[in-house]
């Protein structure tokens, strides 16, 4: 037989797909998976930890006897600020077997939190800048409608669903950037969560405030000063509809009109008198 | 809020240059090699353990070898498939052109020794760096059959 030395056809060894529309349709459809995941198990996750009793959440909490606050140290703040979460939750619909604890802690941030097993986090950072009571009375009742809305141990119940679902898929070796990118769709997927409890919260916080004082003046007091302090910072994304996508809480300016609205619709008013801080605040925030 | 920003801003540069660049220098490379293997085609490189005993010759080992990497966009693409399952299709061109370049580089070094044949051909694949570095070695080798001087025959005859 003579050997002839022929050159092999062109495309044998690979496949005729064009990489882009390849990319394209397996962006989409990974983004897609992630975001219809995250959606489901986000409220599956919430729904079953809501049914989780309160009583079970504070014993849980107590049992890990986690350090919160500085009571020891701050004692006069500490029982000021219970006194008046105490008075705040009279006019929020607590059921009988749910209450809160108010931590301090001195550390210069502005912020409060609620936390799972009914408790409260105040930063001195926040309390420094109260300029009455009605606005800090604003921000507890926002904290205890959390607690009293469940979101605490729901936020952490859809969290781990959805944080162990993602690990899974995108956690496996060889996904690299691929897994990181889908890993961020699914937190961003998990925020627009976390804003609507943040509505909720801002609503049932107005009312209670309209409840303790016979008016909502101050309520958005809180939301001028945070828009004020993200102001200071500079923001590479002052897109507002990308800032309202990619925040965790809904913007300062929402927050302000909502409330508003909500005083509007309910008749409440909103140019009663202000309450003074405690004479001895000031005294209280500068114990170190 | 801004680092996430930056990140997919990064992670888009990333994915269009990969994809600008990788698919040039993968166009130019397989034009490249289709020239090459139209020059080399004179000499037959075979997969036969046996070696033609037409005359005598003087065998020797010839080797060629390319160590590639892919481009972020290749492997983002891959990481994607990861996902799905299927073809890795990027990564199919990408190894192609590799065993084609290792055998034209083996079929050089055969030429400069003015073999004519090369028999015996065998690839090897390893890979030499893992993690966020990846790059693999494509090695083609066999065994060069260089006509000593003075014998006679027909080397195209297998």
């Amino acid at each position: 037989m003579r050997y002839e030395n022929r050159l092999p056809a062109e495309g044998i060894n690979t496949s005729r797909v064009h990489p882009l529309r390849q990319f394209l349709q397996l962006a989409v459809g990974a983004v897609v998976l992630v975001v219809i995941l995250v959606v489901f198990l986000q409220y599956a996750g919430a729904l079953v930890a809501r049914r989780i009793p309160f009583s079970y959440e504070q014993r849980v909490m107590e049992r890990l006897d986690i350090e919160m606050g500085e009571a020891a140290r701050h004692p006069e703040m500490t029982a000021y600020l219970n006194e008046l979460a105490g008075r705040v939750s009279r006019h929020l619909p607590m059921p009988d077997d749910m209450s809160v604890t108010v931590h301090y802690n001195s550390e210069d941030v502005f912020n409060a939190f609620a936390t799972v097993g009914g408790n409260l986090l105040f930063y001195r950072g926040l309390l420094a800048r109260m300029p009455d009571e009605n606005t800090l009375a604003m921000v507890m009742a926002h904290e205890i409608s959390h607690v009293l809305h469940r979101d605490p141990v729901a936020a952490l119940g859809g969290g781990i669903a959805s944080t162990i679902a993602l690990l899974g898929l995108t956690g496996n070796a060889g996904t690299g950037m691929a897994g990181q990118v889908m890993n961020h769709a699914g937190v961003l997927t998990g925020v627009q969560f976390t804003r609507s409890m943040e509505v909720a919260a801002d609503d049932a916080a107005l009312a209670a405030v309209n409840g303790l004082y016979g008016h909502v003046n101050g309520a958005s007091t809180l939301f001028e000063l945070f828009s004020a302090s993200r102001d200071r910072q500079s923001s590479l994304a002052k897109t507002p509809w990308l800032e309202r996508f990619l925040s965790t809480h809904p913007l300062d300016e929402d927050r302000i009109a909502r409330i508003s609205q909500q005083g509007v619709e309910h008749n409440w008013r909103s140019d009663g008198e202000l309450t003074p801080l405690p004479v001895d605040f000031q005294r209280w925030l500068a114990v170190d | 809020m801004n680092g996430l920003l930056l990140q997919a801003g990064s992670v888009v540069a990333l994915l269009v240059l990969g994809y600008l660049f990788g698919r040039l220098a993968e166009k130019r490379h397989y034009r490249r090699i289709i020239e090459r293997e139209a020059q080399m085609q004179s000499l037959p490189v075979v997969a036969s353990r046996y070696p033609p005993e037409d005359r005598a010759y003087q065998q020797q080992l010839v080797t060629g070898s390319v160590v590639i990497a892919s481009d972020y966009f290749k492997a983002f693409l891959a990481g994607l498939i990861n996902i799905f399952g299927g073809r890795v299709t990027p990564f199919e061109s990408m190894l192609d052109r590799a065993r084609r370049e290792a055998l034209l580089r083996m079929k050089e070094q055969a030429l400069a020794l003015e073999a004519a044949y090369v028999f015996n051909i065998k690839f090897d694949t390893t890979r030499i760096a893992t993690g966020k570095v990846g790059a693999m070695e494509v090695l083609a080798y066999g065994t060069a059959m260089i006509p000593m001087a003075g014998t006679d025959g027909n080397a195209h005859e297998v």
